[in-house]
């Protein structure tokens, strides 16, 4: 694989189940950073991370990580590491010994093995806990021990998925920094799984949003909520007139409370707000910038999609 | 990546020495792909069988089995010997004492009861906890995985049968008076103990396995096996004295304990005390073998087939 492929390409990717279908003609590439799969359950991200790392074979199209396909060269998931949402701990193993089986199991040298579980432990914040058994982990810990699993080979990709589920506020945030972590200081690339648009939005560069087993939208974080900007302007009498001064300019806007929103804006946008503001004679007392946050986003998404099907 | 530097100061002598945190260092080694992982599967198979690194509670299941195996033979060579010291050279054998022959007829049962209770560790704990899910997504297929756990429990299986026979033939040979002798008149045991111990370790090893990648629950995999082991013998048995002729046979081919010991006599070619009863020890040797391997092949197949389909 040369630097300028992709991590992931998706090509045509279609899955069915028999009548569902999880994953109905998707494309995409990732390249390296961390990138969010976003959607509801069922959208078919499981199924794009199992085909991915080769455990389900497309009904159509091909998917290829690492510029390999992993389902036929299974070595290939040398490279990759996946956290699970699920338990997938042994109860009764310390830390210390767990990872240094997973280790090995991804094919490092025995002694190679045990020092890298143990410097994976204390980049995951798990150091001093290590050789308790597992069973008396708190919830925090055993989501540090999972990434640790999924670490602990030095993979070129990981897969997380869901890695906040079941966290509270403190734990959700330490393991979004450790995510951010995982790339920014380890170089590993990261494929994040999560139905919770804040935690994808705070961690990820890229997103790519799936809804019933179709990719909606894709593109870098930022430049979703650039496009969704929205100026919204305040004033103390006469709305209705600027209102209609602005629309007599063409632009899009809508009342929004005691206020007014204006669409996607561009710089022109500015001066037509001033001469409306001045033939409407309304006093301004607030004019400001406001993006959309991707939770706002995905669910007008959302009543796009079932505005369509109706 | 990063390097930090701090610097503690000893203020008993005022030096200073420097700590580094050398942050975190990506791995340029050498990755040994699937025989490396199948290898760590089979060693974490050996582990798990005799709870190697595990507390001492732990230990007492597997451990008191082998001790159990090994007992057997001793008291076996114990008898042999005696005889042999108040009866006098060759009482042993006129007295037709139970012998490498008989050893593993008279302790299948201790064998099947191990195999159940122990084989379901490997397998029922990694679906139960998820951990199967993990295994499934490294250089490593669910193929690999279920026949690195099969050799381990076989390799376990194995040398827990083959030591008693050890024992036993240390035994013997020792309660010979003239050990070198003995050893040289009964050299053709060894051969015979390592392949019967072997045709029993890979029956058991895969029926049991077989069993326990049904359930998530060791409990429930041993109860079934220890319940299919112990109910067949005596309802078989049973059934097979009631009716004769080769109806009877066949019916106590389907005695589950004496399949493997079929074959040990017919490696050993006597018939053991065990199945001197059995009517199905007058059917072909060929029929004996071939049912042996239908009982081990098809199970075997069928475990294989299982996890190749698994998925996470």
């Amino acid at each position: 694989m040369t630097s300028t492929e992709p991590l992931l390409a998706a090509e045509n990717l279609t899955k069915k189940y028999r009548d569902v279908v999880a994953l109905d003609d998707v494309s995409f590439t990732i390249s390296a950073g961390i990138t969010g799969i976003l959607g509801e359950n069922g959208a078919g991200k499981s199924t794009a991370i199992k085909i991915f790392m080769g455990l389900v074979r497309p009904t159509s199209g091909s998917a290829n990580v690492l510029g390999q396909n992993a389902s036929t060269t299974v070595s290939v998931r040398a490279r990759l590491g996946y956290m699970p949402e699920h338990d997938c701990l042994p109860s009764h193993v310390s830390a210390a010994e767990f990872l240094t089986h997973m280790a090995e199991v991804s094919g490092l040298p025995p002694s190679t093995a045990r020092t890298r579980a143990a410097d994976t432990l204390r980049h995951t914040g798990l150091f001093e806990e290590r050789y308790r058994a597992m069973a008396g982990y708190s919830t925090g810990m055993k989501q540090r021990v999972k990434l640790g699993q999924a670490l602990v080979h030095d993979p070129a990709v990981v897969f997380l998925d869901e890695p906040t589920a079941g966290l509270d506020p403190v734990g959700r945030e330490e393991m979004l920094a450790l995510v951010r972590k995982t790339y920014l200081d380890f170089g590993i690339s990261v494929l994040f799984s999560s139905h919770l648009m804040a935690d994808v939005e705070r961690t990820c560069d890229r997103i790519l949003i799936l809804q019933g087993g179709r990719l909606v939208q894709s593109g870098e974080v930022g430049q979703f909520t650039k496009d969704t900007e929205t100026v919204f302007i305040e004033v103390d009498t006469n709305r209705d007139q600027l209102m209609a001064a602005l629309e007599r300019r063409g632009v899009i806007v809508t009342a929004d409370g005691t206020g007014l929103t204006i669409e996607g804006p561009d710089e022109s946008v500015y001066d037509h707000v001033r001469d409306a503001l001045v033939e409407a004679e309304a006093p301004l007392r607030r004019m400001a910038p406001r993006r959309r946050a991707l939770t706002e986003l995905f669910h007008r998404e959302g009543d796009i999609d079932s505005g369509a099907a109706s | 990546m990063s390097t930090e530097a701090r610097q503690p100061t000893d203020t008993a002598t005022g030096r200073g020495g420097t700590v580094f945190d050398i942050g975190y260092r990506n791995y340029t080694g050498p990755r040994e792909g699937r025989s490396r992982a199948r290898s760590a599967v089979f060693k974490d198979g050996i582990r798990t069988a005799l709870a190697l690194g595990r507390g001492a509670r732990a230990k007492i299941l597997p451990w008191s089995f082998i001790a159990i195996l090994v007992f057997i033979a001793l008291i076996m060579a114990l008898m042999a010997g005696a005889a042999e010291r108040y009866g006098g050279p060759g009482v042993a054998e006129q007295l037709n004492l139970p012998s490498h022959a008989d050893y593993y007829g008279i302790a299948s049962i201790v064998v099947f009861v191990f195999a159940a209770v122990v084989a379901p560790e490997l397998l029922c704990r990694d679906r139960r906890e998820g951990v199967i899910n993990l295994y499934l997504v490294r250089p490593l297929t669910g193929s690999d995985y279920i026949m690195a756990r099969w050799a381990a429990f076989l390799t376990v299986m194995v040398a827990a049968v083959w030591l008693p026979q050890v024992v036993l033939l240390t035994g013997l040979a020792m309660g010979d008076p003239a050990p070198a002798m003995y050893l040289r008149d009964n050299w053709l045991d060894i051969p015979r103990f390592l392949a019967a111990g072997l045709a029993l370790a890979a029956y058991a090893t895969t029926l049991a396995m077989l069993t326990a990648s049904f359930t998530t629950r060791r409990a429930y995999a041993s109860v079934f096996l220890v319940g299919l082991f112990v109910i067949t013998t005596p309802f078989t048995v049973g059934l097979a004295s009631e009716i004769e002729g080769a109806a009877g046979q066949w019916i106590s081919m389907f005695n589950l304990t004496n399949i493997p010991v079929h074959v040990n006599d017919v490696i050993f070619g006597e018939v053991s005390t065990i199945t001197s009863v059995a009517p199905a020890r007058e059917l072909p040797a060929l029929v004996l073998v071939g049912w042996y391997f239908a009982w081990t092949l098809v199970p075997g197949s069928v475990l294989l087939v299982r996890y190749r389909r698994l998925t996470p």
